[in-house]
């Protein structure tokens, strides 16, 4: 009987090991590919976005929008909706940021103000050189 | 001796053809009451049989590639011969296919043919509406248009409200941070390759159940009917096959006169990752779901709800143990079953509305 048992489990270590080690690597074949840091930097002309106006971009395969805000000076948000992920339209005459799926608003400096996005719209960090914007 | 018979004698011979079609269709006997309600998981095999069909069909011009896969697909539609009748087929057979599990659904629900010995078939039954909806999904975005592209956003998107797994498993199903051509292999591999094994296994353990423990007796029946009931073949079957054919003059029927039902204008524009279309929606039957999630201010809350609601659903049988089978003696269950159709009629319509 002990031999028995002995002999079982070693059947069942013997599978669990076979199933594991086809498992392993096919998880990791499907798994997503960690995204590589690529160093990109987007320039664009200042005179583009006047003020009031806005430029759609992609940076880092992410669609983004740059906003000239009237007093408030340039700001790089993401376009992609915090609730599900459609990309906000720019209504540059209600000074907001308008999710065509769900109706999530959002100030021009990415603020939720309604609808269902739990999370502000993300930042990019943004510099002023000469007569460029520059992101990245 | 015909030809014919020569052939039937062959088998019979080797595999006791008339031993098996005496046993298993003759002398198989379903209720005297089973009415056209219960051919439906018969129409339901029919249809995913169409479905198949016409998707091998397809497969032979479809590319699944982001920049060929729209036009690929209109080039099929508009030059291959017949092309535009097979993928109407596919396109209205998965709505119809999904209409029928759900009318299959209630009338196992109805009749309470869930409860034991049953429970295990409709744990299987539950599991492949599930799969049928991850045909849908998966195949939703094969089209590689507007609708495709933005309603797929959306659904991957859903699993973002678990905090830390969340975002991953996003990642997984789309390959990438954004739904893309890597997406769109994978989805196709999952809708031609790994979900049909899958299906064809739970259909093979359903009908396998269901003629182990036999079709259930209808807890509505006033009479005792014909003693023993009647043969699957032909009586049975014969209805079933009536029905496959009201199945499929219903098919031609949207073919032929609301051809674009299942395909608004959004699925006639090639996808835009950098533009999202006004008011993009899912599949009717994901709307109900959905608009809930839009209803509960808390994403993380709405699909945990969801997800609850899901369990429920597969493991009704294992909760609800009370022997009585008659709804209509259970004031309580019917109002219950009321009440969520009610409301899943309800926020389909609002979700299609709003
Ligand atoms: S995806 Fe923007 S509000 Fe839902």
């Amino acid at each position: 009987m002990k031999r028995r048992r002995f002999l079982k489990s070693m059947l069942a270590l013997l599978g669990s090991t076979t199933l594991l080690s086809f498992l392993y690597p096919l998880l990791r074949f499907i798994a997503p590919p960690t995204g590589e840091a690529r160093v990109e930097r987007i320039v664009i002309p200042k005179d583009e976005v006047p003020t009031g106006g806005a430029k759609e971009v992609v940076y880092r395969e992410t669609p983004v929008i740059i906003i000239n805000r009237p007093g408030k000076g340039y700001i790089a948000l993401s376009r992609v909706c915090t609730h599900l992920g459609c990309l906000v339209e720019y209504d540059g005459r209600k000074g907001r940021l308008i999710c065509p799926c769900h109706a999530g608003v959002f100030s021009l400096d990415g603020v939720v103000l309604s609808g269902p996005p739990p999370k502000p719209l993300p930042r990019f960090s943004l510099r002023i050189e000469g007569e460029n914007i520059l992101i990245g | 001796m015909t030809l014919w018979q020569r052939i039937i004698r062959w088998l019979d011979e080797r595999i006791g053809l008339t031993e098996l079609v005496d046993t298993h269709l003759k002398g198989y006997r379903v209720p005297s009451e089973a009415g056209v309600f219960y051919t439906l998981g018969m129409v339901a095999v029919v249809a995913y049989a169409i479905q198949a069909v016409t998707g091998f069909v397809l497969l032979i011009y479809y590319i699944p590639h982001a920049d060929y896969a729209f036009h690929g697909l209109q080039e099929i539609m508009r030059k291959a011969p017949f092309g535009w009748l097979f993928r109407m087929m596919h396109v209205v057979g998965s709505n119809m296919m999904v209409a029928v599990l759900f009318l299959h659904l209630f009338s196992v629900f109805f009749t309470g043919s869930y409860k034991k010995p049953r429970e295990l078939t409709w744990l299987t039954g539950g599991l492949m509406l599930l799969f049928a909806l991850l045909f849908c999904l998966s195949g939703y975005l094969l089209p590689w248009s507007q609708l495709s592209y933005w309603a797929t956003t959306i659904v991957t998107a859903m699993p973002t409200a678990f905090p830390y797994l969340g975002e991953y498993v996003t990642r997984l199903l789309r390959g990438t941070e954004h739904v893309s051509g890597v997406t769109l292999n994978r989805f196709f591999a999952l809708h031609v390759a790994i979900l049909p094994p899958f299906l064809v296994s739970l259909m093979g353990l359903h009908v396998f159940l269901i003629r182990r423990t036999g079709i259930s007796p209808s807890p509505f029946r006033r009479s005792e009917g014909q003693a023993g009931g009647y043969p699957l073949y032909p009586h049975f079957l014969l209805k079933g096959l009536f029905m496959v054919m009201v199945y499929l003059a219903v098919m031609f029927f949207i073919i032929s006169f609301m051809p674009t039902l299942f395909l608004p204008a959004e699925a006639n524009v090639p996808a835009d990752p950098y533009k999202t279309p006004a008011h993009i929606k899912p599949g009717w039957y994901f709307l109900a779901p959905y608009q809930m999630l839009k209803l509960i201010p808390n994403k993380f809350l709405g699909i945990f709800i969801e997800l609850l609601l899901l369990g429920v659903f597969l493991l009704w049988p294992f909760l609800d143990t009370k022997e009585e089978r008659n709804i209509m003696r259970r004031p309580l269950l019917l109002g219950v079953f009321l009440l969520t159709l009610t409301l899943w009629i309800l926020l389909t319509l609002w979700g299609k509305y709003s």
